[in-house]
């Protein structure tokens, strides 16, 4: 029972950065029903950025609260221009293309800042540097909850809650969800749709870059091509939640991230990655709409 | 017996009726109309009778046949045609290619197309010449190469008729034909129905809001408003209907005068 | 126009026997391992724009169904091939003997693969667009990730096609291009052909196409069927042309070179993917000191292409020399009045 419980804590901590990374997929989505393929190399150049960070301001050495927040801060920032200039250059030009156009430009895009990383950081991985001691927390029992997994959690929540507020409680989030529900009649209503857009970007980057932060603080190997995998995790829990659905994101990561660890404790480690893609399946084939999505008609 | 046969028909999107309870015939070798004002469910029934949506309720029948719910390509392939609201054809296809799609249409891609046997070669000369001849009836020979989407307007209206028509149709269902059709345009497309009528031995329904244009072209008329039929009959009965004038809330009420 | 064709039947027979014994003997082996590439390269692109560029069901799952193919056939030619290859080389001359050989893995491989695109295509293809791509790309990936399990295969450490005694591999460049022509033509011959407008009309409007009776699930179906068909003998070319084989050589990465043929050619023309297939897999080959920069350049052409002539290359029209044709006697005839 004790070790339920830890594999859900486990379980959870990873959720919540599958959820900040999904957050970036269901926005994007929402607003332009394009599927980023290129949001899992943000996340990546949000780790990058705050290991170099990191080491550029002498935070690499030992634990340290002040280096955590700079570090955040700076992968954020740095995410968020990143997929703002992404959004202009690659994705704006194709706003009235056939929808496969925008599609291979994003894993064109993706594929670009792999190779890209790879070249200039070099393919072997980095460690990201302990700027939180690995410390157990807090325990019940056998049930232990480290320094990290706390920090994780206590970030991704605030972040999320962040977003919450802006997106439901703010004049902005109440022109991005109507240009989620119809750019054009947004558009008409005097709702900057072209402004609107590239904040979704930002917003949704910074989220992924804070999570890649969170990532190289619990699992400190580090390479150009981290990307990859847990990008495409984070997208089957967009879907799952629905897409397009800023809850339902928050909701399909952190089941995602129970599943997958529940899955690789009882079962096997090695159908821990190809546990998304059933899913992923799974979702599409007998809800494609997800938890909180809504089933959609095509006018006749 | 009726050509088509609507019999309590309810068509329901979640908690809304698109169609309540619409019982309707259509005789064989009529023209016929449903009007009725903006989403009164004409496009619905429409959806409901070519199989793009199942009736919620009721039965339809065509030719004696049950078609509620079967899919469409079946239904088409018993004889109902139709055009769209917003023309649907294949925009990228030449217009020649869009009817011989529809005259090639129940045979699926397979050796003979491989080996091309002088056989085969006939066929698809038959084919495309049945494709001209279409055309010619329509007046869109010239277009025959052109890019569906490169035709004028009118000009594309007439092209799905024809594709339509190419499939050998008993039923011809025109979904507001005449919509963005300046009046010259309308009388043509008035004589053109009337000719297909005695041309290719059809029953014809159409869908228009604009009852002038209907009234001088059907011979039988059905009202629909928020999904139920309010009045039926010929068309001097229909235009003074009460009800009808009301539905039409708004509208010229001379609208149905000559 | 019957004998215009049986003579240009008559070229290309020619052409290919040319090919069959000038090839090994005018260039050496690392251009010889281009043109084959290239033949694989050439089928897989042309399948793959049957179902997406003609039938307009984006697939981005396709090396996994060359996988299929190369693998199935591997294993059929390890397993069993060797013991056949053997008997017929009893009875007649080996290069006979490997000419009637070799067409069951690829027909193997072939159908194997079919049944793949079958399994994924029946319940995708309920799916749109995005959706229908994303199911692919999972399916993709879960076909790759189960070959990598079956250790009769190999598994994590590649397939060699070798049997005692016996040489599995099939580098007959004539051959070889033989089975990419008549690939080529046949998926051509369906496409071009009144009842292969059906994959067209679903592309372009799928309700109006069941309004004209075209049963567009079916059609798609076979699109599906037909191009993992075509996709699986490119797999098991290449399979019996590199003599081993591995995932990594089915990844994302590749289905995703296939679509970058596709649509750089021109969705929607097959003239248009063999030459952009021809031409991406000969390039990076030769310019073979952009080693890293390869993926990068990749990326950076399609992203441009994409937002500067989104419709590729060709666009959906095809090489037609006919025009060309035409121009050039009625020149001549002037010139001779």
């Amino acid at each position: 029972m004790e070790n339920l419980l830890q594999q859900l804590v486990n379980g959870v901590a990873w959720g919540s950065i599958y959820a900040l990374v999904a957050l970036g997929y269901t926005m994007v989505y929402g607003v332009l029903k394009l599927i980023n393929f290129a949001h899992g190399e943000v996340y990546m150049v949000g780790a990058m950025t705050g290991y170099y960070t990191a080491r550029a301001l002498g935070f690499a050495q030992e634990p340290s609260g002040l280096g955590l927040a700079v570090v955040l801060l700076a992968a954020m920032a740095t995410c968020a221009a990143l997929g703002a200039t992404i959004e202009r250059v690659a994705y704006r030009p194709l706003r009235h293309a056939p929808r496969l156009a925008p599609l291979i430009t994003a894993i064109g895009v993706s594929l670009l800042l792999q190779n890209a990383g790879q070249l200039l950081l070099g393919a072997d991985p980095k460690f990201f540097p302990p700027l939180v001691a690995s410390r157990e927390a807090l325990r019940f029992g056998a049930l232990a909850v480290s320094n990290i997994q706390l920090t994780v959690l206590a970030t991704a929540v605030v972040l999320m809650a962040g977003l919450e507020l802006v997106v439901m409680r703010t004049r902005v989030g109440r022109a991005m969800r109507a240009v989620a529900q119809d750019a054009d009649a947004a558009a008409l209503m005097g709702v900057p749709v072209d402004r609107i857009i590239q904040l979704t970007f930002l917003l949704g980057s910074a989220l992924a870059g804070a999570a890649g932060i969170l990532v190289g603080l619990s699992n400190p190997k580090i390479d150009p091509l981290m990307g990859l995998m847990p990008g495409l995790k984070a997208f089957v829990a967009a879907v799952l939640g629905g897409i397009g659905s800023i809850p339902g994101a928050m909701l399909g990561g952190l089941l995602l991230g129970v599943v997958e660890t529940l899955v690789a404790g009882y079962l096997s480690s090695t159908y821990r990655d190809a546990i998304a893609f059933v899913i992923l399946i799974a979702i599409l084939l007998y809800r494609p709409s997800g938890l909180f999505g809504a089933a959609q008609q095509e006018k006749v | 017996m009726p050509l088509l046969e609507l019999e309590r028909v309810t068509l329901r999107f979640g908690g809304l009726s698109a169609v309540s309870a619409l019982d309707w015939r259509v005789e064989p070798g009529a023209v016929a109309a449903l009007i009725g004002p903006n989403g009164a469910g004409k496009t619905s029934a429409f959806n409901v009778m070519t199989g793009v949506y199942a009736p919620s309720e009721g039965r339809v029948r065509f030719d004696g046949r049950e078609i509620g719910g079967e899919p469409s390509n079946r239904i088409a392939a018993l004889g109902v045609a139709r055009t769209f609201q917003n023309i649907r054809l294949f925009r990228a296809l030449s217009a020649l290619e869009n009817v011989v799609t529809a005259l090639a249409a129940g045979r699926r891609p397979g050796v003979a197309d491989v080996l091309r046997p002088p056989a085969w070669r006939s066929a698809e000369r038959a084919l495309r010449a049945r494709a001209h001849e279409l055309l010619l009836r329509l007046g869109l020979e010239r277009y025959a190469d052109a890019r569906a989407d490169a035709l004028p307007y009118g000009e594309q209206r007439r092209l799905e008729i024809a594709r339509a028509l190419a499939t050998g149709p008993k039923l011809l269902l025109l979904d507001e034909p005449a919509a963005g059709m300046n009046p010259a345009e309308k009388d043509a497309l008035r004589e053109l129905v009337a000719r297909l009528r005695a041309e290719f031995g059809l029953t014809i329904v159409l869908i228009d809001h604009d009852v002038r244009f209907v009234m001088g072209l059907c011979e039988h008329i059905t009202v629909l408003d928020h999904g139920e039929k309010i009045a039926e009959g010929p068309p001097e009965a229909v235009r003074s209907d009460p009800r009808v004038i009301e539905a039409y809330l708004g509208a010229d009420a001379e609208a149905g005068g000559a | 126009m019957r004998a215009r064709s049986a003579l240009a039947l008559a070229a290309l027979v020619a052409a290919l026997a040319l090919l069959e014994w000038g090839a090994p003997r005018l260039l050496n082996p690392y251009y010889l391992t281009i043109a084959t590439r290239i033949g694989v390269a050439i089928i897989a692109a042309v399948s793959l724009q049957l179902v997406s560029g003609f039938t307009g069901q984006f697939s981005i799952g396709h090396a996994g169904f060359m996988a299929v193919g190369a693998y199935a056939s591997a294993a059929l030619s390890v397993y069993f091939g060797g013991g056949w290859l053997a008997a017929l080389a009893d009875v007649l001359p080996g290069g006979l003997a490997r000419a009637l050989y070799f067409p069951l893995p690829l027909l193997a491989g072939g159908a194997l693969a079919a049944l793949a695109g079958l399994l994924v295509g029946i319940p995708a293809l309920r799916l749109r667009g995005d959706y229908l791509a994303i199911a692919t790309l999972g399916f993709g990936e879960i076909i790759r990730v189960v070959i990598l399990n079956v250790d009769a295969v190999g598994g994590a450490r590649g397939f060699a096609l070798s049997a005692p005694g016996v040489d599995l591999r099939y580098e007959d460049l004539g051959a070889l291009y033989a089975v990419v022509v008549v690939s080529v033509a046949v998926m051509a011959r369906l496409a071009y052909s009144s009842a292969g407008l059906a994959f067209r009309a679903v592309r372009e409007d799928e309700i109006a196409a069941e309004s004209i009776g075209v049963p567009t699930t079916r059609v798609k179906v076979l699109a599906f069927a037909l191009s993992s068909f075509f996709a699986g003998v490119a797999g098991a070319l290449f399979a019996h042309s590199e003599g081993y084989i591995h995932t990594n050589s089915f990844s994302f990465v590749r289905s995703f070179e296939i679509m970058v043929f596709v649509v750089l050619g021109g969705l929607g023309s097959i003239s248009g993917a063999v030459v952009a297939a021809s031409v991406l897999t000969a390039a990076p080959e030769l310019l073979r000191g952009f080693g890293e920069l390869r993926m990068i350049i990749y990326a950076l052409g399609l992203i441009a292409v994409m937002i500067l002539r989104p419709q590729g290359l060709m666009g959906s029209r095809e090489l037609d020399p006919r025009p060309w044709l035409a121009r050039w006697r009625r020149r001549d005839a002037a010139a001779r009045a």
